[in-house]
């Protein structure tokens, strides 16, 4: 049952994200990218990983997919901006790079690069991943923790002041 | 249980069509939108690692 729902998550996965990267419209692909997340989510939860597939629908499918089509209808950036004959020639070289990248993981899967045995194992945790991470979070790196948070707070004080300043400077000039 | 080999050749075919995106697009969000696909591969390998430790 676990493998066809990788592989039906798998091809929904390759299938989304060359819809993003293909179709022309902006908005759409932003919808693409949605759907990309959300199978990436499922194969999280396959791989037994379920507090990085919720974190996944909460941050990427929720907060960050709303910031990009807020940014796509507030600017209207809808087209592509193509024009001139050295697309094609760009297009050309970015799938041939593409493809040789492709090739090169195929060629170090094939030698067994990261996919060989492992040589240490880790100690089981109990209780799901959730209550691992938190227990690890809040106990041995609660001080890079709140540091984090604290660095959170800062760009999100110093985004507000900047955008009230410039807002402000602009108001007085006119 | 899913063998690793799958789980890191999904991750390299994903990453490879978003660095196809920043190459062929020339939309700044669909650049964004593809690097946050190459972000998203990484981690899919990062968890399909973690799993074979596990």
């Amino acid at each position: 049952m676990v493998p066809y729902l990788f592989v039906g998550f798998g091809a929904l996965l390759v299938a989304t994200a060359l819809m993003v990267v293909l179709h022309k419209n902006a908005v759409t692909s932003a919808l693409f990218l949605v759907l990309a997340f959300c199978s990436l989510a499922g194969i999280y939860l396959l791989l037994q990983a379920e507090f990085i597939g919720m974190v996944q629908i909460i941050v990427y499918a929720g907060a960050i997919m709303v910031l990009f089509l807020f940014v796509i209808m507030y600017l209207n950036l809808q087209h592509d901006v193509e024009h001139g004959a050295h697309i094609a020639l760009r297009r050309g070289i970015g799938w041939m790079v593409a493809a040789l990248m492709l090739l090169f993981a195929t060629l170090l899967m094939r030698r067994g690069w990261a996919t060989g045995p492992v040589s240490a194992v880790l100690p089981e945790q109990a209780g799901g991943n959730a209550a691992a991470i938190g227990r690890v979070l809040y106990s041995r790196f609660l001080f890079p923790f709140e540091v984090t948070s604290m660095l959170l707070l800062v760009a999100m004080v110093g985004a507000i002041v900047l955008t009230k300043g410039r807002r402000g400077a602009e108001e007085e000039r006119s | 249980v899913i063998p690793i080999g799958w789980t890191i050749a999904l991750s390299a075919i994903v990453f490879c069509i978003g660095v196809a995106g920043v190459l062929v697009r020339r939309n700044a969000l669909v650049i964004f939108m593809s690097i946050e696909l190459m972000l998203n591969a990484a981690n899919l390998a990062f968890v399909a690692f973690a799993q074979q430790l596990h």
